[in-house]
């Protein structure tokens, strides 16, 4: 066995717990789970089944962690793990999933099938078996401190022109404040407005908050790729310069997986509790609409529907907050089918986006927000990650659909009462 | 004779303008920065933008080509991020702004949007850029100049 | 061997030993689970876990609208296949006296004729299920040697059940043994395959309930 194979097995060892083995005892091959899966039902290519994506770990479990399985493994009879399988198995792991959890919200046995595939790509990961966009943005995550190699200056920049543009100024490494906020590097690059949106809605509701120049970026590739060790480092860095400065909570902006690594994940990954609260952007509002600080006086005019992204709202629990906010603004809102827990996934999460390979199945599997779209016929959709956003836009621009992405903090912002 | 020379000056004569003259004079502003982006689709975008025949046809087709360029030059989630080819989106966004129609223009209106992304477009030029050459202001003066130009004409 | 030897041992030492390997079995696999323990969360957390987790244990069992609409002939199937050879099994005059030998008490059975309906409903139901197995996609997929290996040993009791109260084709003694035998034969494969989910299942639904339930969804 090559020294990284075996990396890979030890990785996936020390990924099984008892939650794990519960789920592989009770799965019966019932394939509900691949209709809840919009990389099998817009493909109609069965190996991308939930739980066959789950099948070195399964592997590993049955030869190491059962009576039985490991007399099989004695006798030559267990189905064995070697890089040959795993590389068969990266498009499955990485291309063919955003971790997005609808399979895990229908297995009629309970498995939490998006569970148990983060924990399959810890050993993939450790194989050698992470594609190659997703090890670029690791390693720029670890070295530069943004997936995507944006540095302090640039941010510094896009701060400049959010000033500009506001007339408001941005607080940066301020101590002893409410919120710190954490900014996805698609947010900076991309949207750099949900910076000002930020700031104007901070200012009218009276609120005490900061950027740091030290971590600033919310984005984990750990996750995404699958490296507990770096996703630790990663939020370790934000843990440090929070508890510096002293913030009562982090604020996870407008990406999905960034707020699953930092909320739910990260004080697992670190070890120990936070000495601060987590809370999305969305929540954070929310909190401020309740306290009667954030006043709209306007609404848009145009007929919404929400996207819910899955990090936030299934796997993350934000799911009322954003309707309550969206009812601020809008008299005119239309649920998507299956919105809320249940809504389909854009598509793009989970490092598919980072992956070129994956852009053709990226492009298909839309056809499923695509299909419910159709039957909603929205003005324009509004959404709460900066990654589902992009995507969909690529996706409506694919099919001549034309349907305006909003993002529900810059709504908010714009509807803003003057005072 | 107007002179500006100062941010909230420079704000308020665009919001003052009218929907044409928004237009025209963001037309001016996206073909200033034309060249750091470099997709050639856009010269036809500010070529619609400035036209003041432009029918409203015209100018939606315009507006669907700047989304596309903008589609087609943003940066890619966990790409690494090209500050140089980020130009590109910013102009593209600007041209965007420029064909916008009223309505739909974000805060500030659509000529005041157009100067914004016009000159994020310049400075993601100097980001990743460790020379001292230009600096981010000259933009702006440069737009300053360019609309009181166009308010003396 | 005569047939009243056959049958004898098959109630007698073939249902000792096969209850004997099926406790056993059963109590190491769900042993094996529990004590690989699973980390405490140290997020803070935005619902609860044990009650969230009992919650998914039974709801569970109610599939959505969407999923029902996509997956409804193995939905069905299934469902009417685990109820119907519930009521045969748990529900019928012999068994429950078999049962009162072995656990002390028993209950009301259901007429004879309505157990018989309900055995033929299983049969059916069960072939229903293999015929979905393998002409769904999916499924044909993901079947394997077990899936089809339980698929027989639990059509089998219900075959050979059916026969013998109809006493079809062999005299009652031997379809009686045959049938006992082909219990004997499923309570001892039962532990090492996917039937355990009969008991892991709920252990399964409420990791699942608690994990989402901590982050403040139902499922």
């Amino acid at each position: 066995m090559s020294a990284t194979l075996e990396k890979g097995i030890n990785a996936l060892k020390r990924q099984i717990d008892s939650s794990v083995a519960a789920f592989f005892s009770s799965c019966v091959h019932c394939g509900l789970c691949a209709e809840a899966c919009l990389f099998y039902t817009e493909t109609g290519d069965p190996k991308r089944t939930p739980i066959n994506k789950t099948e070195p770990l399964r592997r590993i479990w049955k030869s190491e962690y059962t009576l039985f399985g490991r007399v099989g493994k004695m006798l030559g009879l267990t189905k064995k793990v070697d890089d040959k399988f795993l590389e068969e198995w990266q498009e499955l792991v990485y291309d063919s999933c955003t971790l997005c959890g609808r399979c895990s919200m229908v297995c009629p046995v309970g498995n939490d099938i998006a569970l148990m595939i983060r924990k399959t790509r810890e050993g993939m990961a450790a194989a050698g078996q992470a594609p190659e966009g997703l090890i670029g943005a690791t390693n720029r995550s670890v070295t530069i401190g943004s997936p995507m190699g944006v540095k302090w200056q640039a941010l510094r920049a896009q701060i400049g022109h959010v000033e500009e543009d506001s007339g408001l100024k941005i607080p940066v490494d301020v101590e002893d404040v409410e919120y710190m906020l954490l900014l996805s590097s698609m947010e900076i690059m991309n949207f750099p407005e949900f910076i000002e949106a930020v700031a104007k809605i901070f200012d009218k509701a009276g609120v005490t908050w900061t950027i740091s120049s030290e971590a600033f970026e919310a984005t984990n590739s750990g996750i995404q790729i699958g490296v507990s060790d770096i996703a630790a480092e990663l939020v370790q860095r934000i843990v440090d310069v929070a508890d510096k400065l002293r913030v009562k909570t982090v604020i996870s902006p407008e990406c999905g997986h960034a707020y699953m690594a930092i909320r739910w994940d990260g004080p697992n990954l670190v070890g120990k509790p936070f000495n601060f609260k987590v809370r999305h952007i969305l929540e954070v509002m929310d909190d401020l609409r309740q306290q009667g600080r954030l006043k709209t006086a306007t609404k848009e005019s145009q007929k919404l529907t929400y996207h819910d992204p899955c990090q936030i709202s299934r796997r993350g629990g934000v799911i009322d907050e954003p309707r309550r906010l969206i009812d601020m603004i809008s008299d005119d809102f239309v649920e998507m089918p299956d919105g809320g827990k249940m809504n389909w996934c854009c598509g793009a999460g989970g490092g598919v986006s980072a992956n070129e390979r994956a852009d053709e199945i990226r492009l298909k599997v839309f056809e499923r927000k695509k299909a419910q779209l159709e039957e909603v016929k929205p003005d324009a959709i509004i959404s709460a990650c900066s990654n589902c956003r992009i995507h969909l836009e690529d996706g409506l621009e694919e099919h001549n659909m034309d349907i305006p992405l909003l993002s529900l903090t810059e709504s908010i912002a714009e509807h803003l009462a003057e005072d | 004779m107007t002179d500006i020379n100062n941010e909230a000056h420079f704000k308020r004569e665009l919001e003052s303008l009218d929907d044409l003259q928004q237009r025209r004079v963001a037309a001016l502003f996206v073909n200033h920065v034309l060249s750091l982006g470099g997709d050639k689709r856009l010269e036809r975008v500010v070529k619609t933008a400035s036209d003041e025949d432009a029918t409203s046809e015209e100018l939606a087709a315009a507006l669907k080509l700047a989304h596309a360029v903008t589609f087609d030059s943003h940066a890619r989630c966990g790409a690494e991020g090209h500050w140089d080819d980020q130009a590109g989106y910013f102009v593209a966004r600007a041209a965007v702004a420029a064909v916008t129609s009223p309505g739909h223009s974000r805060a500030g209106g659509s000529a005041w949007q157009a100067a914004m992304s016009a000159r994020m477009a310049y400075t993601s030029m100097l980001i990743d850029d460790d020379t001292d050459q230009h600096s981010a202001h000259t933009e702006c003066e440069w737009q300053y100049q360019c609309l009181s130009d166009y308010l003396n004409a | 061997m005569t047939e009243i030897e056959l049958l004898s041992w098959a109630r007698g030492p073939g249902l000792q030993i096969a209850t004997v390997i099926f406790v056993a079995g059963v109590v190491i696999r769900i042993f094996e689970i529990f004590m690989l323990g699973r980390k405490a969360n140290l997020a803070e957390a935005k619902g609860s876990e044990m009650s969230s987790g009992l919650k998914t244990m039974i709801t569970r069992t109610i599939p959505d609208r969407t999923t029902f609409k996509r997956s409804s002939v193995t939905i069905v199937s299934g469902y009417i296949f685990h109820i119907s050879l519930f009521i045969v099994c748990f529900l019928s005059a012999p068994h429950i006296l078999f049962l009162k030998d072995v656990i002390g008490f028993g209950w009301p059975s259901l007429p004879t004729a309505m157990i018989d309906a309900f055995a033929v409903v299983t049969i059916i139901a069960l072939l229903a299920t293999l015929v979905n197995r393998l002409t769904n996609k999916v499924m044909r997929y993901l079947t394997n040697f077990e899936d089809l290996l339980t698929w027989f040993i639990t059509f089998l009791p219900v075959v050979t059940g059916y026969i013998a109260f109809h006493r079809i084709g062999m005299t009652a003694p031997t379809l009686l043994a045959v049938h006992i035998l082909s219990v004997e034969l499923l309570l001892v494969i039962f532990p090492f395959t996917k039937l355990m989910h009969a008991f892991t299942l709920f252990i399964a639904r409420w990791y699942n309930g608690a994990i989402s339930g901590y982050r403040g969804v139902a499922s």
